[in-house]
């Protein structure tokens, strides 16, 4: 019983997912579970297979092998069906310049089948979410490329999706484009939407993604929640203090004596060193400097970015 | 899907397009420009027939006899009626040209103009169907000229009427228009699913082409299928109009009406039937396709490229207008046009000829995208796929159809024994026509499907190219052969076309020795194919490279 709940909180879910371009493996036989609610980033390098496992996750590609399930539906077998849970929106925001916004916006809504009785109202909802009230009876072709982009933004969640597949979906955009883009993305999240966003901009998705999928060459070289990535990457703790005063050799007494301390680099004022215990494990450590007089101005765990671990990933040290 | 049409003006794609093309002021423009129009060319029509009048006119004064006063007096009181029924043909015309060349055109356009404009994938991922999004097309993108002729009906049917047509035949014409237009559209909108974006011009060269082909198509009222004319729009405007419309022959007259199995019909039932089961495949391939990817277009299953196929030689026996050889005295003296089949034999060389593009045109419709062919190259080596498999090569499916056209063969000429004489050798003659057609599409079939699992950009439309350079190259060698000696020019073409197989003076299973080696020098030329093909597949995968 319990694992028929745990399967169905599973929102998007590929199974060996394979792709094949002439002789070229896109992607190779991949297995993926996301759990609803999950912001999951697909990272990895131009030509990894992150749009490829996206246009496939959404319909858009046929795979070679393999099935994605969105839902619980299979996508190829049941598109029709497979697509009402899907809010998909890519790098290019492509709209039709002949429209004005709140058309365009009811094309969709009607095009992803919502009843008659809710799409005024979703319509008005959705283009105050992005912002763009004034605009609603503007002519498409009329508006800023901003503008357009957040509209497309718009167009992907008009149906109230309960996935969203959004490939690199802030490049080309400004600052506050991805900002406000972040926002919208966490309230949809917090609404209980599951979203899958790839990106090679890793600073994009720092403190954004609860998990990441690590691909490279058509394959997943690292998948998961980013605290488990991290800690399987890292056995030790990165801990970096500082003090204030002349206590370097009492700092170095100290952490001699605990044995899971290691490779401690330390110099007047601060240093850093690796600690292979748990969180609540560090508190005696700090509590026993400060007993010792020394008086610590800093002492904290650095996690690791998201940047840093797809590079030393990305470098091969776990293939 | 015929439920889906009826209710089109609620399909969203539709209701996008009449948005986006009929605005207030757009729509009260065209209604005014349609008026203008049509008030121009009354005006003209009326100045046109005054002019006649005219003439009558100056000849009564001058002349004064009762004939020329009597004359004018009958032209007098037709002049109305003349007046409205020219400017009723002028508006028909009108309607129909612009009517079926801009359906034709802006549905051409309609998917690679949304691949351009980089919207398609989003309209790919909602849940509109196929069949949706094809009618929604199929009625929004000519929405305007929908719209332009909806304001000239009215106008246009007073003037029919006026003109002293009835109202059938005015409803007729328009009926013949709206399917010919139906035709074309999907025939655009196919033609439009299987370009990329920057092959949009091709597009349109090839959708002018269409055009030019299906207007032409007209001339085919004088041929052995007669029916196909029903195609051509301007057959519904000419021929519907001018019933009349006859053939002189040896001063007797003969009205053309298509036939349909050796029975006279009216053309806006061919056309219906003709116009409507091509909109039907085209329909079906769009349905298949619509959805997929630009890589995954497989315009029909196996199954339905045999029954394509099969529909296509039915056709044949169906359209075809039996006819006395004009080279006899009874030929010669009968009232009828010249005619393509005069006996079995004449059709039977005609079905296994044409068949020779049936089976090549299904063979393209049947290749086999490279992945595909890969997994099922696969899976026949751990044995759970068989030769008959849909991903598969598509020689075991030419086959089939092959046998399906020799089936309806058998049966078409038998059908039309009473009235087209079948000899004995003629079944004998066919099948083995038929095979060295059979042998050399296969050929090139599976040509193209190498083709495309080479890295060429666009190998079908290479591979085609190529196959034109080697029939191209056949023929000068043919000529150069000849040139030195007949027998050396008749092995020629034996060996490298199936062209001598047709030859007129076959009796039975006695074709010369070079047919029979041609056949097994093709089988070997198709053998070095299929060896290459398998060696294309078996290539080791590589993997995608970053960066």
């Amino acid at each position: 019983m319990r694992g028929a709940f745990e399967r169905t909180k599973i929102v998007i879910e590929l199974v060996h997912l394979r792709k094949e371009y002439d002789n070229v493996l896109a992607v190779g036989d991949l297995v993926l579970s996301i759990p609803q609610g999950e912001i999951y980033g697909l990272i990895g390098p131009n030509g990894a297979g992150k749009t490829t496992t996206i246009r496939m996750t959404c319909g858009l590609l046929a795979p070679t092998l393999g099935r994605a399930l969105i839902a619980g539906v299979d996508v190829a077998q049941e598109p029709e069906r497979a697509e009402q849970y899907i809010g998909y929106l890519s790098d290019f925001f492509a709209v039709y310049e002949d429209l004005k916004v709140w058309e365009y916006l009811d094309y969709f809504a009607h095009a992803y089948k919502m009843t008659e009785a809710e799409i005024p109202a979703r319509v008005t909802e959705v283009i105050t979410q992005v912002n763009l009230e004034v605009k609603r009876n503007e002519m498409i072709r009329g508006l800023s490329r901003g503008m357009k982009q957040r509209l497309g933004i718009a167009r992907a969640i008009i149906h109230r999706p309960k996935v969203l597949l959004l490939d690199e979906p802030a490049s080309g955009l400004d600052p506050k484009a991805r900002l406000e883009l972040r926002n919208l993305l966490l309230v949809l999240r917090d609404q209980g939407a599951t979203i899958l966003i790839s990106s090679h901009i890793l600073t994009e998705l720092e403190g954004f993604c609860t998990s990441i999928g690590i691909m490279e060459r058509g394959r997943m070289v690292r998948s998961g929640r980013i605290d488990e990535v991290t800690a399987a990457e890292n056995p030790a703790r990165f801990v970096r203090l500082s003090w204030a005063g002349d206590s370097l050799a009492a700092v170095q007494q100290h952490l001699q004596r605990e044995a899971r301390i290691s490779q401690a680099k330390l110099t007047a004022g601060g240093g850093a060193f690796l600690f292979s215990g748990s969180e609540e494990d560090l508190a005696p450590i700090l509590a026993a400097l400060i007993a010792g007089g020394v008086k610590v101005m800093s002492f904290g765990e650095v996690k690791q970015t998201v940047e840093e671990l797809y590079m030393k990933l990305s470098t091969h040290e776990v293939m | 899907m015929p439920g889906e049409l009826m209710k089109f003006w609620s399909n969203p794609e539709f209701i996008r397009h009449r948005r986006a093309e009929l605005r207030p002021v757009r729509a009260i423009t065209v209604g005014v420009v349609v008026l203008v129009i049509c008030v121009l060319v009354g005006l003209s029509c009326w100045s046109s027939q005054e002019q006649i009048l005219d003439t009558f006119r100056r000849g009564a004064e001058h002349w004064g006899t009762q004939a020329w006063v009597q004359r004018l007096a009958h032209e007098e009181q037709q002049f109305a009626q003349r007046t409205w029924l020219m400017l009723y043909k002028w508006l028909v015309g009108l309607q129909g040209a612009a009517l079926t060349f801009w359906t034709l055109f802006s549905c051409a356009q309609s998917v690679s103009g949304e691949r351009d404009r980089k919207t398609w994938d989003f309209q790919r991922v909602t849940r509109l169907t196929p069949a949706e999004i094809l009618i929604g097309k199929l009625m929004g993108e000519p929405v305007l000229v929908y719209f332009a002729v909806l304001c000239a009906a009215p106008v246009t049917l007073l003037a029919g009427l006026a003109g002293g047509l009835s109202f059938g035949t005015v409803i007729s014409v328009y009926l013949f228009l709206a399917l010919t237009s139906l035709f074309l559209g999907l025939g655009g909108m196919w033609l439009s699913t299987l370009l990329e974006s920057r092959t949009r011009g091709v597009g349109l060269i090839g959708a002018l082409a269409l055009y030019l082909v299906t207007a032409l198509m007209f001339q085919m009222r004088m041929s052995g299928l007669p029916g196909l004319a029903a195609f051509s729009p301007l057959t519904g405007i000419i021929a519907v109009l001018e019933p009349t419309d006859q053939y002189t022959s040896l001063g007797t007259l003969h009205p053309l009406r298509p036939v349909l199995f050796g029975h006279e019909v009216s053309w806006l039932l061919m056309c219906f039937l003709l116009c409507g089961s091509f909109s039907a495949w085209l329909a079906l391939m769009l349905v298949r396709n619509l959805k997929r990817d630009y890589q995954e277009i497989r315009p029909l299953s196996r199954w339905q490229a045999v029954g394509c196929a099969a529909f296509l030689n039915f056709l044949i026996y169906a359209l075809l207008r039996p006819g006395l050889d004009s080279a006899t005295l009874s030929g010669a003296l009968s009232d009828g046009p010249p005619s393509w089949f005069t006996d079995g034999e004449a059709v039977a060389t005609f079905a296994v000829a044409m068949n020779g593009l049936i089976l090549f045109l299904m063979g393209l419709a049947t290749l086999t995208p490279h992945e595909r062919l890969n997994v099922w190259r696969r899976k026949r080596a751990s044995g759970e796929a068989a030769a008959f498999e849909d991903d598969g090569l598509s020689w075991p499916w030419l086959g089939i159809s092959a046998i399906v056209a020799y089936a309806l063969l058998v049966w078409g000429l038998l059908a039309w024994d009473h009235t087209l004489p079948l000899e004995v050798g003629t079944l004998k003659t066919a099948a083995v026509r038929l095979l060295v057609v059979l042998v050399f599409v296969t050929r090139d079939v599976l040509f193209l499907q190498w083709c495309m699992l080479t890295r060429l950009r666009q190998p079908v439309v290479k591979g085609v190219l190529y196959l034109g350079l080697y029939y191209a190259a056949a023929v000068v060698l043919i000529v150069l052969a000849t040139v030195w000696s007949p027998n050396a020019g008749q092995w020629m073409t034996a060996l490298l076309t199936p062209v001598q197989s047709f030859d007129r003076h076959v009796q039975g299973l006695a074709f010369p020795m070079e047919t029979y080696i041609g056949l097994v020098v093709q089988m070997v030329a198709i053998s070095a194919v299929l060896v290459a093909i398998d060696g294309r597949l078996q290539r080791p995968m590589r993997l995608a490279s970053a960066g």
